[in-house]
């Protein structure tokens, strides 16, 4: 033992002036460092439910549970983390992933109880005092991100590239750019509710993050046997509820579908879906309407074994799909891909023929097992305001079914649009294009009763419309168009400052001192479509139920109160392309059920 | 600073320098140099303390690297000290000899990670893991999940729900 060893107990008696390192009172005071990691916390109002926490959980010490007062909706699964400390390391990854950011640690780290059971929570449910301590971990900021928070940028057509053509504006993804963008995705399903047809949303997605694109066409026809079309028009409800959404850019879920459904060539479908030979059962099903509805109810009528006839009035598949909208936005070839496929089931069409005039529904009865009619809405709707019956006051959906079947339209040398739907901008920039083409210049004052954030449209194609060279004014109420010497002069409008009375039904107010002339020479009305049900004859009528808001009545599975008669598509439901896909697909359901004796319904009419 | 990792460049091939906050240098040197200069460190450059001894896992370079953090307590400057070696049982020399809590993080390492250091006090004694029976904790190809699975039973009572299956039970049990 050497003489250092001897005095070194000593020589921390130097020390005894300095300031103390060391805690008065171990027991009883010691907290946590500012950052550390102790007992969770959780927001429960952002918390939204998407389990991603639990999935990330290396110790499985988190499980998702209901809790009581939080409602199962949209973007909300309604049910919160619950952790197990028997299992839980205070790793942080949970905080760290969480989509929300509503999920943090509190510095606490001290609690002593007899009862292992309590060491058994739901952070923010359950009522800890660390709940509403400041201190402790959260997810540092700009520091590193489990997900990008960014979507992989899409390529446009850039605007003097697309002016005046009509050439598709969206490039769509490369597989790297798909792949980064399918990585995006944490699984966690809380947007299958909101897309209609119900989509199996995170399974394709990682079917384009492990590049098997044949899975990925399987799982989008088990819901949607439209993809292409979807996959570039779909209104993408399920984006806006992505968790992703929620601290960056949700995921770009339809790229994603557009994406694999572009991967896979046509000639292969039938292989990949295993569709080259379908039993038949030897029923018939009549079909009015080759829209997204009818086409959708067609193909899995056909993929059960049931014979199925189409009706169409026009020379052309695809009803609204085609005819309300542009090329640029959906490519006729891609129409024809998705739809040549259903067709090649052994679906037969009809084209040119109505129902109700060509051909009566009881004919259609007495030759078919069961109807399914999804005729849509095609009538525009006028405003009817003075000067509405003039020559060049147009309906938007007449044009674009014009220029879509390639007939000559008139075109304005100054044009106002009535509207602020998805239509009026397709009208808009429509018409764009053609006035470029024809005189060189852009003239088009787009006008809605809406004020622009709660304009219908999607703000990417309002923003279209603008980069295209329309003037977009929303706000106003038309109220006459002036016209002197037969010639259209403009349109008289005024402020509009609401749209809905106290009881939510449409009761436009305005500001008539507010007042504003836009000039022009021609005016499309776009202000939304009614059906037309001309082909419902009087007998049909008489037996069939209606709602107090006049619509028809049908059950879960699309069946009107007579039984053999079935309706989907725009007039149950939308208007929209992915409702469509989705009635049709539940009235196909519906059909076999009733057709093969499952329902309890009996055939009475 | 800046002359001792000139001497420190010239005479052990440092490379990677990398500057911190706080008069913190990291630098990575090849594992026959490490020994000399952590002696030399020590000897010479006044670096008394070792902080700590720490490893990290590049499975997918197939190494571990090993980072040694000293300390000179008269010019308040850390160095950390970087070393690749392979992951399949190529060991380290230990450094027990010039400190000897070395042999702490030593014995660690080598339970987390599997990592030999030849020599060093009671290295193959268990260390935090009391009758671990499965591979190294720490090494990246241990699967968490799977063990604790396997190895503890749940805690009765547990249920858990997949949020898009709850969804669709609430919101459109027929579709
Ligand atoms: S990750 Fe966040 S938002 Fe999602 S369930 Fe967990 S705590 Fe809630
Ligand atoms: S797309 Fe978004 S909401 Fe849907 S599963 Fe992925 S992360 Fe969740």
């Amino acid at each position: 033992m050497s003489i250092k060893d001897i005095l070194s107990p000593f020589s921390g008696w130097k020390k005894v002036f300095d300031e103390p390192v060391v805690v008065k009172d171990p027991v009883n005071d010691r907290p946590g460092a500012p950052r550390y990691r102790g007992f969770h916390r959780n927001d429960i109002a952002t918390c939204i439910g998407c389990g991603t926490c639990e999935t990330i959980c290396e110790n499985e010490a988190i499980d998702l549970v209901p809790v009581q007062g939080i409602e199962t909706r949209d973007g909300d699964s309604g049910l919160r983390p619950r952790v197990d400390y028997g299992r839980c390391c205070w790793c942080a990854l949970c905080v760290d992933v969480c989509t929300t950011g509503s999920l943090t640690l509190s510095n606490a780290y001290i609690w002593v109880d007899e009862d292992p059971g309590v060491y058994r929570f739901t952070p923010g449910v359950d009522d800890m005092p660390w709940q509403r301590e400041e201190k402790g971990w959260k997810k540092p900021e700009g520091n590193y991100e489990f997900y990008s928070l960014k979507r992989e940028p899409m390529e446009h057509l850039r605007p003097e590239e697309r002016n005046d053509s009509f050439a598709e504006m969206v490039r769509g993804f490369s597989k790297e750019q798909a792949m980064r963008e399918a990585d995006r995705c944490v699984e966690c399903g809380i947007c299958v509710a909101t897309c209609p047809a119900h989509m199996g949303i995170p399974e394709y997605i990682r079917a384009v993050r492990d590049d098997d694109m044949e899975r990925g066409l399987k799982i989008l026809y088990d819901t949607n046997p439209l993809p292409e079309i979807c996959g570039r028009i779909c209104t993408h409800k399920c984006e806006t509820v992505c968790s992703i959404g929620h601290r960056g850019e949700p995921v770009s879920i339809r790229w994603l579908k557009r994406y694999i459904a572009d991967q896979n060539p046509s000639e292969k479908y039938k292989q990949i879906l295993e569709t080259g030979v379908l039993d038949k059962n030897g029923k018939k099903v009549a079909i009015i309407g080759s829209g997204p509805a009818g086409l959708s109810a067609a193909h899995y009528l056909s993929l059960m074994g049931y014979e199925c006839t189409i009706y169409e009035k026009l020379p052309k598949t695809g009803g609204m799909m085609r005819f309300g909208i542009p090329e640029y936005r959906l490519p006729y070839d891609q129409i024809d891909k998705d739809i040549d496929y259903i067709l090649s089931l052994g679906v037969h069409i009809i084209y040119n023929t109505t129902v109700g005039k060509d051909i009566t529904l009881d004919q259609l009865k007495r030759d078919y097992d069961a109807v399914f009619a999804a005729t849509g809405l095609h009538q525009g709707r006028s405003t009817r305001i003075e000067g509405t019956d003039h020559r060049h006051v147009y309906q938007a959906t007449d044009l674009l079914r014009k220029v879509t079947l390639g007939e000559e339209i008139h075109v304005g040398r100054r044009i106002v649009v009535i509207g602020g739907g998805n239509v009026a901008m397709d009208i808009t920039r429509t018409l764009a294009r053609l006035q470029r083409l024809k005189y060189g210049e852009v003239r088009i004052i787009t006008t809605s009763l809406e004020t622009e954030d709660a304009m219908p449209a999607d703000s990417e194609e309002v923003v279209g419309s603008r980069e295209e060279g329309a003037t977009v004014i929303p706000g106003w109420a038309p109220r006459k168009i002036d016209i002197a010497e037969d010639e259209i002069k403009g349109l008289h409008v005024v402020q509009c400052l609401s749209l809905f009375d106290e009881k939510g039904a449409f009761n436009p107010q305005c500001n008539f001192d507010n007042h504003r002339f836009f000039e022009g020479d021609m005016i499309v009305e776009s202000i939304g479509q009614g059906m037309d049900l001309v082909y419902l004859t009087e007998g049909i009528k008489e037996h069939l139920e209606m709602t107090p808001r006049g619509r028809i009545r049908v059950d879960d599975y699309f069946q009107s109160s007579i039984p053999w008669l079935f309706f989907g598509g725009d007039i149950i439901q939308g208007p929209d392309v992915i409702h469509g896909i989705a009635n049709g697909h539940k009235a196909a359901r519906g059909i076999d059920r009733f057709l093969s004796g499952t329902a309890d319904k009996q055939q009475t009419t | 600073m800046e002359q001792l990792l000139d001497r420190i460049i010239a005479g052990f091939e440092a490379a990677d320098i990398e500057k911190r906050k706080d008069g913190q240098v990291f630098f990575t040197v090849p594992k026959p140099k490490v020994l000399p200069l952590i002696n030399h460190l020590k000897m010479f450059e006044g670096f008394r303390n070792l902080i700590l001894m720490t490893a990290v896992d590049w499975i997918e370079d197939n190494q571990f690297q090993i980072t040694y953090l000293l300390n000179n307590p008269d010019t308040k400057t850390d160095l950390g000290i970087r070393t690749f070696i392979g992951r399949d049982g190529e060991g380290m020399d230990s450094i027990h000899e010039l400190w000897g809590h070395a042999a702490t993080f030593q014995r660690e390492m080598k339970e987390m990670f599997g990592i030999g250091f030849p020599g060093s006090p009671r290295v193959d004694e268990p260390f935090l893991l009391e009758g671990w029976d499965d591979i190294p904790p720490m090494r990246r190809e241990f699967d968490t999940k799977k063990y604790s699975e396997e190895t503890y039973f749940p805690r009765p009572g547990r249920e858990t729900h997949d949020p898009a299956t709850y969804m669709k039970q609430k919101l459109y049990p027929n579709d």
